[in-house]
């Protein structure tokens, strides 16, 4: 008989019912796994020695409150661009900072707030980590009311996210042979805020930055930008729930799939060009990003994609038939396309190469 | 009944199953990491993390939960303890363990010199060896850890094996005798 394997005789040193059959029988006999057995029984003692720590002593009661309270974590899935500085803020204003931002600059539709903007294309503009910051601080400018709350919420089939969501899931028809077939679902039902400007609390807010503000448009105070998102579907591949095989890997999606309702923003009061002139005029966007919105010929009908300059890349694709936009970072982690077809926004991103995100993107059904 | 509150008693009970999850689990979540950093406070630090992350994306209903909370727990704390943030000396150097409290100071020094340096190589193993022995030293069983990892349980004892052989060998000169 073979000898023993390393793996078997440290199992031996922890589990007696190991040290059955034949495997025990050879052991008893040759002296060559026996001194071996001997060492690694006493590598594992002396291990375990020096791993002892006294045991803590927890109070799980007031952990859980701890935890419960505890604000709402940044996402830890999708692709995670440099630019993150932003959100000092919590989570939800950031994003709604992020929506009447960047949305509002080529999507605003005004003089007829009963108008619902539909945008059919996609367009990028490039962005600094200075415009991102400035468009965040708007959130300063107001006060922002929910009137539909985001929920975004797990589920485990895709029939259970589109009862959440109203919207079916895309299916991916030509996953790559490597990728898991494991899906995480999440859904979202459509979300509402209204962001009320107030010019005392932009004033305040702009010297608390030490900035001095552009004149405020009249009307500005007290104009109201109702901004709707979703509803939303989303499917994540990857074994991230269960432990991968590879330590490495831990937590790491694949393959991200997305379909959104467009954005769509109102407002009451100011004018397009009002508000795109008085956005741009803040201090710290950039020239680049001025002179990009303003070459947008269709704002009502743009989706607008902020490229974060130095970090990401993009070029326009051809993708379902439609315009969109193929987006990489500059590390080669990752890639995505989006596209809006039918007033519906989707996107393919993941651990991939651009061509297979691509891919992908025209085979979903 | 409408949907709203379909979606409320699938909240609550979603809390519920968390909330009793939490408790059943949260005192070997912060042994397992603190096994690795050595200190109470950094190691609830680091469940409470695990059990906020596990649950803004998990059913604390998944059958996975305790097995995904100790691997995130262990995984970190060793992060933590690679990040070289910690002030691991003097925390080590506190640290005694029952038994040890009436040992002679030299030999108490001697020990804890070799806990640190053992704890410098845990840091530099590579991520699954790691992972095996502080899960096993935590006092999970090989069909714990085997699920925590999601290899096969007659991979453990190699991995233990070679994580045990080459900290022994960080060591050098060996434990306390």
């Amino acid at each position: 008989m073979a000898h023993l394997t390393d793996g078997t005789l440290r199992r031996m040193v922890d589990d007696p019912d190991a040290r059955a059959g034949s495997d025990a029988a050879h052991l008893e006999t040759c002296s060559d796994c026996k001194a071996r057995f001997g060492r690694i029984s006493e590598d594992a003692h002396s291990v375990a020695t020096l791993l002892a720590v006294p045991a803590a002593s927890v109070d799980a009661a007031s952990a859980f409150q701890k935890v419960r309270g505890a604000p709402a974590a940044s996402p830890r899935f999708g692709i995670r661009l440099p630019i993150a500085r932003v959100p000092r803020r919590p989570l939800m204003l950031a994003l709604v900072a992020a929506i009447v931002g960047v949305a509002l600059l080529g999507t605003v539709v005004a003089k007829d707030m009963k108008t619902n903007y539909s945008p059919s294309t996609v367009q990028t503009v490039p962005v600094t980590v200075a415009d991102l910051q400035a468009l965040s601080q708007l959130a300063d400018y107001g006060t922002i009311t929910w009137t539909k709350q985001p929920d975004l919420q797990v589920a485990t089939s895709a029939g259970d996210a589109a009862s959440v969501s109203g919207i079916k899931p895309p299916v991916v028809s030509n996953l790559p042979p490597n990728f898991s077939t494991n899906i995480t679902y999440g859904a979202m039902p459509q979300a509402q805020a209204v962001f009320t400007f107030d010019a005392n609390k932009a004033a305040a807010a702009a010297a608390a930055h030490g900035k001095t503000l552009p004149a405020l448009p009249k009307g500005m105070d007290g104009a109201k930008l109702t901004v709707t998102a979703g509803p939303a579907v989303g499917e994540i591949y990857g074994d991230f729930n269960k432990p991968s095989s590879n330590a490495n890997d831990f937590n790491l999606p694949q393959l991200i799939v997305g379909e959104s309702a467009a954005p769509s923003v109102t407002s009451t009061q100011v004018t397009v060009p009002q508000l795109e002139n008085y956005i741009l005029q803040q201090p710290g966007i950039s020239p680049e990003l001025a002179a990009a919105i303003r070459s947008i010929k269709h704002p009502d009908r743009t989706l607008v994609i902020p490229i974060p300059v130095k970090f990401a890349t993009s070029k326009d694709v051809t993708v379902q038939g439609v315009q969109g936009v193929a987006l990489g970072d500059n590390t080669g982690v990752g890639s995505g396309v989006i596209w809006v077809k039918n007033g519906m926004v989707f996107v393919v991103a993941g651990s991939i190469k651009q061509s297979d995100a691509l891919t992908i993107a025209n085979n979903l059904k | 009944m409408n949907i709203g509150a379909r979606r409320m008693t699938k909240a609550d009970s979603e809390d519920e199953a968390f909330e009793a999850l939490f408790t059943s689990e949260y005192a070997r979540v912060v042994g397992i990491a603190n096994r690795v950093l050595a200190d109470p406070h950094e190691a609830e630090d680091v469940a409470q993390e695990a059990f906020v992350d596990f649950h803004r994306l998990h059913s604390a209903k998944a059958t996975y939960a305790p097995a995904w909370l100790y691997r995130a727990a262990a995984h970190t704390a060793l992060n933590r303890l690679r990040s070289g943030r910690r002030r691991q000396r003097r925390e080590l150097a506190q640290a005694a363990v029952e038994g040890e409290r009436t040992m002679d100071p030299q030999k108490q020094a001697e020990l804890n010199e070799d806990r640190r340096r053992l704890r410098e190589g845990l840091a530099r193993l590579a991520p699954k060896p790691a992972l095996a022995l502080v899960l096993r030293a935590s006092g999970l069983s090989y069909a714990e850890v085997a699920q925590a990892l999601g290899v096969g349980i007659g991979q453990i004892g190699t991995l233990l094996r070679r994580a045990e052989e080459a900290l022994r060998k960080e060591v050098g000169r060996g434990t306390s005798d």
